[in-house]
């Protein structure tokens, strides 16, 4: 188990090297993968209690990926943690008969625990395992789930927000993964949110913001999580940056799904590598 | 006093809830129509196991997913156009692409919702959630053939969506009905043309069999299609030795029973006089469900004409 700032982040920065490298063989969500590899990386390589040898034990943490279009930084961190290997991933990904779906599909992937792909179906689906937990009288595990700021527009998230404060879920933990832009643009200028954090709050949940590609601040969040019994949701609103670590796609629209050439690869694996140095030392 | 009072299929499927809440792992799911859906004895009795979401029917089957993959059996209530319609991709893709154990009970099928009109009518929900992959779906016509439906559902691995209409219903079944999902049901014998049918129109298609006997002396086949999918193939190919079909449901014709019944008669080779029988693809005025119903010529009178017309 990695549990330093330093770990996590080298952990974080494996893990998008492996999504450029997929990348640059065929089209992935890139944009959002990298906005969410640092809340994906915290979450499945220090936060949830899941083993791969033992997923259906009852006290495991559940994990749903509501923004289901990030299978791929998902996948490989799955990889990270055991499931498979991250050259299963590289092989396999989006191809006939292969084990990973350009979304998350649980009929050829036995880690996902709920297949999604449609935006605003995990989050509800997440609720609906909390309650369930509780009804089981299993305090302990929690319910994660990543959403994108983009899905925050479907009207079902506000359903299941309402509902989730008033059964008093605790045991929910969800994630906005807030980079600002979606397929059409900015979040601003195709239909903007607005206070997004005041919005949940008076939806009820315990609501706290952070820099969602720092993982010290992550760390912080994950480390002061009221406890799996309490009774109130928790939302953690992660400002992000689309495309986080590669110059040429940061905060650009056109990133959000693509492919890149060998060239932009070693360009971005060079910048990547460079940036970690600069913080810690040599890799 | 003396008239016996009308059954309600709702009232039954509703309040069988309490027995089957018996079984810890069942558990309910209402959108705000636990009243209209009958089922407030569960709710009574077994508080901790019912969930309201409130007026959000997508939040309901989606929450009841969640439910059935910590292992519970959600029965999720809402009218039929509500959980086909506006909960149609969650029951698609939350509930039947991860094959699990959600039971969606959907009173107000067809045009048995009447004067609400046509927002209430549910003409289109076998279509919408037969073709949905793993998805069963269930109608039952009698209080005990809905009883023992739903003790099966129990036993079923895989999402099921039950329909029923809101009109009263008449017994047709004793207490020694044996009730098999997927196994269709001789509800009449006979030879010589038949009804194939679910839901109301059973009732009308017996008492149709029954004016055809008095009249010309005809024996007429009434076989009870409960299970809409999977379909009961063995059924239709005897029904169709008798060289006459019926179909009647209520439902819209494009996309119901009768259409699947003529795909196996078609893809058996199967020549023999056919009609189709329900709603006529048409939105049409709200009206009270048994004047509805002799417009579509659902009713015992429709159905009695449309066989004599093919008997002669």
């Amino acid at each position: 188990m990695i549990s330093s700032v330093k770990e996590l982040e080298y952990a974080a920065l494996e893990i998008r090297k492996n999504l450029l490298k997929l990348c640059s063989i065929q089209a992935i969500h890139i944009g959002g993968d990298l906005s969410v590899a640092d809340i994906m990386t915290i979450l499945w390589q220090y936060q949830m209690n899941y083993v791969p040898s033992d997923i259906s034990n009852e006290s495991r943490d559940r994990f749903v990926l509501s923004k289901g279009h990030a299978s791929a930084v998902t996948s490989f961190n799955q990889a990270a943690i055991g499931c498979f290997s991250a050259e299963d991933v590289i092989r396999e990904y989006a191809t006939d008969g292969g084990r990973f779906s350009m979304h998350s599909c649980n009929l050829v992937n036995p880690y996902v625990e709920v297949s999604t792909g449609s935006l605003g179906h995990g989050f509800p689906i997440a609720c609906g395992m909390a309650a369930g937990l509780r009804l089981k009288g299993n305090c302990r595990s929690r319910v994660y789930v990543v959403m994108g700021d983009g899905e925050q527009s479907e009207g079902s998230i506000w359903e299941a927000a309402m509902n989730a404060a008033h059964y008093k879920l605790g045991n929910l933990v969800a994630f906005v993964d807030f980079n600002g832009l979606e397929s059409d643009g900015t979040i601003d200028a195709v239909t903007g949110l607005g206070n997004i954090a005041e919005k949940y709050r008076a939806f009820g949940w315990n609501v706290q913001e952070c820099n969602g590609n720092s993982m010290a601040e992550l760390k912080a969040q994950m480390d002061s999580l009221p406890s799996a019994d309490s009774d109130q949701p928790t939302v953690l609103i992660c400002h992000t940056v689309k495309g986080k670590g590669v110059s040429f796609m940061e905060n650009q629209v056109k990133w959000h799904a693509g492919r890149i050439t060998e060239e932009q690869y070693q360009q971005a694996l060079t910048e990547l590598t460079v940036a970690f140095s600069k913080r810690w030392g040599e890799c | 006093m003396g008239e016996k009072a009308n059954i309600f299929l709702r009232d039954v499927i509703g309040g069988y809830m309490t027995e089957l809440g018996k079984n810890a792992g069942v558990v309910v799911v209402n959108a705000d129509l636990a009243g209209t859906c009958r089922n407030r004895g569960f709710v009574e009795k077994y508080p901790e196991r019912s969930f309201n979401v409130g007026i959000a029917e997508q939040n309901m089957i989606s929450f009841a997913a969640g439910l059935a993959h910590e292992g519970f059996m959600p029965f999720a209530f809402s009218m039929a156009p509500f959980i086909s319609m506006r909960a149609c991709e969650q029951c698609r893709t939350d509930v039947a692409y991860g094959n699990l154990n959600v039971r969606m009970i959907a009173p107000y099928a067809g045009c048995s919702g009447g004067i609400s009109g046509a927002t209430h009518w549910g003409m289109e929900d076998c279509a919408i959630m037969a073709s949905m992959p793993n998805m069963v779906v269930l109608e039952p016509c009698d209080p005990i053939q809905a009883k023992k439906m739903m003790d099966k559902m129990l036993d079923h691995d895989g999402p099921i969506y039950l329909r029923c209409g809101v009109e009263p219903v008449k017994p047709i079944y004793g207490e020694d009905y044996q009730y098999e999902i997927g196994k269709a049901t001789l509800a009449r014998s006979g030879d010589d043309g038949a009804f194939i049918c679910s839901g109301i129109a059973v009732k009308y298609a017996l008492e149709a069999a029954e004016r055809i006997k008095e009249q010309e002396g005809k024996d007429i086949r009434v076989v009870d299609m409960h299970t809409i999918k999977p379909i009961d193939r063995c059924a239709i190919i005897s029904a169709a030795q008798t060289g006459r079909i019926i179909v009647a449901q209520d439902h819209n014709v494009i996309g119901g029973l009768g259409q699947q019944v003529a795909e196996v008669l078609a893809e058996e080779g199967i020549g023999t006089k056919f009609k189709n029988v329900g709603i006529k693809d048409e939105f049409v005025a709200m009206a009270h469900a048994p004047y509805l119903y002799h417009q579509f010529e659902l009713d015992t009178d429709g159905l009695t004409k449309k066989m004599m017309d093919m008997l002669t």
